[in-house]
């Protein structure tokens, strides 16, 4: 006999669970708070647009593309910047809330999985975007605030000032990302690990 | 008078309690975690039944979106599972063999399933519930075929595990 037959016969035998819950246990349960990481997830990445999003209402943008005239950004271009910006926003926050409103726990395991998935990519991709457009801007900034205002700078002087400025932009880069790898690693640790082991069956 | 949703959502999951149970029991390794589970899967089942349409039977329903959270939302409060030399284990499981009793073997048994990935979990544990592999693979996603092989070898880890 198959070793695993006698052991399923002990399966298909066993009594029911002695934590039997009664159908007012139930009901309590039914009407609390999902704790998943679904919910973890929209929350973190709300957070994210609200904080990135944030920028285009909490700062006075017409005092901050003076400041950027100033050093010789098109006022234009600055201008155009802002609205891309927040069209940019805007599809994002729309295509985040649409990826989270479609998880499904009735779907199968695998489109589960991707949902989920999705809807984190479409929040890391918006910040990807945002951070790249930021080092942009900042190296463009860069070049040209050496140029102006740092004009009269000895080469050593000015390759100091730009060496600095670009460890302080690494730096902060890799606090983001440090910060990232540690929320989404933690949430989604089990989930990758998971999804990984289901591909690997369709392999 | 028809029945309220609530009211039928109370008969169908109190009736079902059971598989969701072993699915707990499977997915975690203390009470603490067994009840966070069980509140977890009663608020994803309860949240979609109204999209449950009966055209398939609810325990079949049930199964999907049991394994669904324990494998894809639920985070253990506890995250670490005690890991215990397999050898060990073996060890403890072949010592216990010679009593047969169908509850010490149920206990094994479960003991050697906890040592699977999440994944093997569901194949073995629909294996065990007696699913044809063409609901298992309707509910984890993946082929037939691929249902087939990898639940031989989800199967064989777990001979290893109870008799090595």
């Amino acid at each position: 006999m198959d070793v695993l037959e006698k052991y399923k016969e002990a399966w298909d035998n066993q009594p029911e669970n002695s934590n039997k819950v009664s159908k007012s246990e139930i009901y309590k349960m039914m009407k609390s708070k999902s704790s998943s990481i679904v919910k973890w997830i929209f929350i973190i990445g709300l957070i994210e647009f609200i904080l990135i999003g944030s920028s285009f209402f909490l700062f006075d943008i017409e005092k901050s593309i003076e400041a950027y005239e100033s050093i010789g950004l098109n006022k234009y271009f600055m201008h155009f910047n802002t609205k891309a910006g927040l069209c940019i926003f805007l599809y994002f926050l729309y295509k985040f809330y649409a990826n989270f409103r479609s998880i499904s726990t009735t779907e199968n395991t695998k489109s589960l999985m991707d949902q989920i998935l999705n809807t984190r990519k479409t929040v890391r991709n918006y910040v990807v975007i945002n951070l790249s457009y930021l080092t942009i801007f900042y190296l463009i900034a860069l070049v040209l605030m050496i140029k102006k205002q740092f004009a009269d700078l000895s080469t050593v002087q000015t390759i100091g000032v730009a060496v600095a400025s670009l460890v302080a932009l690494a730096v902060m880069l890799a606090v983001i990302w440090l910060i990232y790898q540690l929320l989404y690693g933690i949430l989604l640790n089990k989930l990758n690990k998971n999804y990984k082991d289901l591909a690997k069956l369709e392999e | 008078m028809s029945k309220s949703l609530e009211d039928k959502f109370l008969d169908d999951f109190e009736s079902n309690q059971n598989i969701v149970h072993k699915i707990c029991r499977i997915y975690t390794t203390n009470q603490s975690d067994h009840n966070d589970l069980f509140q977890e899967i009663t608020i994803q089942v309860w949240k979609n039944y109204a999209k449950f349409r009966g055209d398939a039977k609810f325990s079949t329903w049930l199964y999907r979106v049991s394994l669904n959270t324990a494998i894809s939302l639920f985070r253990k409060s506890s995250r670490k599972v005690k890991t215990q030399n397999i050898s060990d284990i073996a060890f403890k499981i072949k010592a216990i063999e010679y009593d047969d009793t169908q509850e010490v073997q149920l206990k094994a048994l479960y003991g050697a399933i906890q040592h699977l990935n999440d994944i093997d979990k569901a194949l073995v544990f629909l294996y065990l519930e007696d699913k044809s592999y063409r609901e298992i693979s309707d509910t984890l996603g993946i082929s037939e075929v691929n249902a087939r092989v990898k639940m031989n070898r989800a199967k064989d880890k777990l001979k290893k595990i109870l008799n090595p």
